[in-house]
């Protein structure tokens, strides 16, 4: 009980994370269908920000180095980690999205994911390189005066206030003129802005909303883990939130929380505690990425819409009057 | 300065893979219009087919070399005939094929990983000692590596003008609907063209591995978007813009290693992919309709 008890907090933590990083990926590609092949990318921006604003300066002499430094609280250190990503999602989209064909948009972000990954790789001033942040304090820890296993179980807490927040900041776009627009564009482009719609402008937002809630999740990371380097986000683990949304269906976030719950956690997240198989120590991870891969090919093959689909949406229309016909009735009764 | 001009050579030996492994890229994009995300492993796989072949089953390298492009030829097909097919049959949107093709590196990456393991792997041949020509400095495998190149650019140069199946590849290339009902069979084209890329991305990954030495199941994972600034810069579909993309960024890749640092040469090709799609977004040579 003893360890059940953690583990299921661990993995609570992680299923939390995971539901905002497939809603950040939704409103980019299932609102908007913007192919955001680089999303983890944009995660890792939101934990170095929070985390290089949460730590103290780094120290050149011992080994650590990082920008700023400025051990300000961490809840306001996530603000700006989540600000940043979406900065990052700005500038990543004013160079992947155009009106050119979408594999262009796919290339791009790809791309400029794997420029940004050898550029914090090997540039150690910016966030340490190679070895990444380290040492982050498990936030309010000394404030309440608490061990880890009772940090473990505020932190579920704290991630689920987060995750209702970005909840309804997902269903209002999705609800709103805006989410309308970003689904029009998605779906024929080219009649979008016959309409008026400036289709470049609103996957650039929607680019970086999507990229706001993927730094969120990054810095929730950042405070449970307390450090962040390249190891935990290579372009494998960008998969990991596709597979869930497309698995718990697009265009709709009740698809991103089923997505997140199968792929993420049972598949992603519950399997790194299985035993390594002796001789072998790498079989696991590779058949989890294996089925990881296969797992968006099989539902796109079987159930493209995803296990969820996205609902058929109706224009509203004026509840009829007693004794009014509808429009067809009347075509109807004009002939006879 | 004689650094820099050495450094043309070996400029000279990146073009040389990039252009193998850009034009099969191209010729496969042009004719089935959508690009194929898991191209970096097939370059991986086919270099493990060598290296199993050469050092497993103790084949000549040159035999094994030739047997692990012929295989990733065949494999090439049998994905497209076994995945690709089924989602191009129901003429599912773009963005469906593009996920598929994603999905299936990470599968391919990981089976690679899964049998081979994820250590580094070398092939048993010696690269031979430099040779001095003229300002450059070149070992005897990297001139073969050249002249392989030059070759297999000719033989496509000839297939794609005198053979009715390049002629086919190019019809099909420009207007799909149009080669289809002027009683070119575009399902044995597109097989052909699988086939010729496998066999391409095969000749590139093994020339790759051996200019590199040692190679792992992640090598190509950074040339692949070499590979796509290459395409993209000569325009999809285009073979000979892709060669000419090669040869430029190939050489600029590696003096730019020389003169500003070798940790970020992959970058310089970025730098180009994204001023290209900024002010030319369809290419060195266009293609109508493609952009």
């Amino acid at each position: 009980m003893d360890l059940i008890l953690p583990y299921l907090a661990t993995l609570t933590i992680f299923f939390f994370v995971y539901n905002i990083l497939t809603w950040g990926l939704n409103i980019q590609f299932g609102y908007a269908g913007v192919l955001d092949f680089t999303f983890i990318t944009f995660v890792a921006c939101g934990a170095y920000f929070s985390g290089v604003f949460a730590l103290g300066p780094g120290q050149k002499s011992t080994g650590f180095e990082w920008i700023l430094g400025l051990s300000w609280p961490f809840p306001i250190a996530l603000v700006m980690g989540a600000l940043a990503a979406g900065l990052l999602g700005i500038v990543i989209g004013l160079i992947a999205i155009n009106r050119l064909r979408s594999d262009y948009m796919a290339i791009v972000t790809l791309a400029t994911g794997t420029v940004i990954y050898g550029l914090v790789s090997n540039y150690t001033p910016l966030f340490d390189g190679f070895d990444g942040l380290a040492g982050l304090q498990t936030p309010f820890s000394q404030w309440l005066n608490i061990n880890y296993n009772q940090f473990t179980y505020l932190w579920v807490g704290f991630c689920g206030v987060v995750m209702v927040i970005c909840w309804f900041i997902a269903q209002r776009i999705l609800n709103s003129p805006l989410g309308r627009t970003m689904r029009a564009i998605r779906e024929d482009q080219e009649a979008a802005e016959a309409f008026g719609k400036d289709s470049v402008r609103v996957r650039l937002i929607a680019m970086s909303m999507g990229a706001v809630l993927a730094g969120v999740g990054g810095a929730l990371l950042m405070g449970f883990i307390g450090a962040f380097n390249p190891a935990g986000w290579t372009s494998g683990e960008t998969f990991v939130v596709w597979a869930a949304l497309i698995v718990g269906g697009r265009g709709n976030n009740w698809g991103g929380v089923v997505g997140s719950f199968v792929v993420a956690v049972l598949v992603n997240e519950a399997t790194r505690y299985i035993p390594p198989i002796p001789g072998n120590a790498t079989l696991i991870p590779t058949v989890r990425n294996m089925l990881i891969g296969a797992s968006l090919i099989a539902v796109l093959w079987l159930r493209p819409e995803g296990i969820i689909p996205e609902a058929r949406r109706r224009f509203y229309q004026l509840p009829l009057l007693p004794g009014r016909r509808t429009p067809a009735e009347g075509v109807g009764s004009a002939g006879s | 300065m004689n650094l820099v001009i050495q450094s043309v050579g070996f400029g000279l030996v990146t073009a040389s893979v990039l252009a193998l492994a850009s034009v099969g890229l191209t010729l496969q994009f042009g004719v089935t219009n959508y690009i194929n995300f898991a191209y970096g492993t097939y370059l991986v796989l086919a270099a493990y087919f060598a290296m199993a072949l050469s050092t497993r089953a103790h084949l000549p390298f040159l035999l094994a070399a030739v047997l692990a492009c012929l295989a990733m030829g065949v494999v090439a097909v049998a994905i497209a005939k076994g995945v690709m097919q089924h989602f191009v049959s129901r003429q599912a949107p773009l963005f469906y094929l593009l996920i598929v093709t994603f999905g299936l590196s990470l599968v391919i990456e990981n089976l690679v990983q899964a049998i081979w393991g994820p250590g580094f792997q070398t092939y048993n041949i010696s690269v031979g000692s430099p040779l001095n020509l003229g300002p450059f400095s070149l070992t005897p495998t990297q001139l073969i590596i050249i002249g392989l190149a030059v070759v297999a650019m000719v033989a496509i140069h000839l297939m794609l003008s005198r053979t009715s199946l390049g002629k086919a590849m190019r019809a099909m290339s420009d207007n799909k609907d149009l080669a289809q009902v002027s009683g070119i069979d575009t399902e044995r084209i597109t097989t052909w063209t699988w086939f010729i890329t496998g066999c391409l991305a095969g000749l590139a990954g093994i020339a790759l591995t051996v200019t590199t030495v040692s190679f792992n199941p992640t090598s190509a994972d950074s040339f692949l978007f070499v590979i796509f600034a290459a395409v993209i810069l000569g325009g999809i579909g285009r073979p000979y813009g892709a060669m000419a993309a090669a040869a430029i960024l190939g050489i600029v890749t590696e003096v730019s290693a020389v003169v500003i640092s070798s940790t970020y040469k992959d970058d310089i090709a970025f730098v180009a992919l994204v001023v290209v799609l900024l002010l030319r977004p369809q290419g060195l040579i266009a293609t109508r309709g493609k952009a």
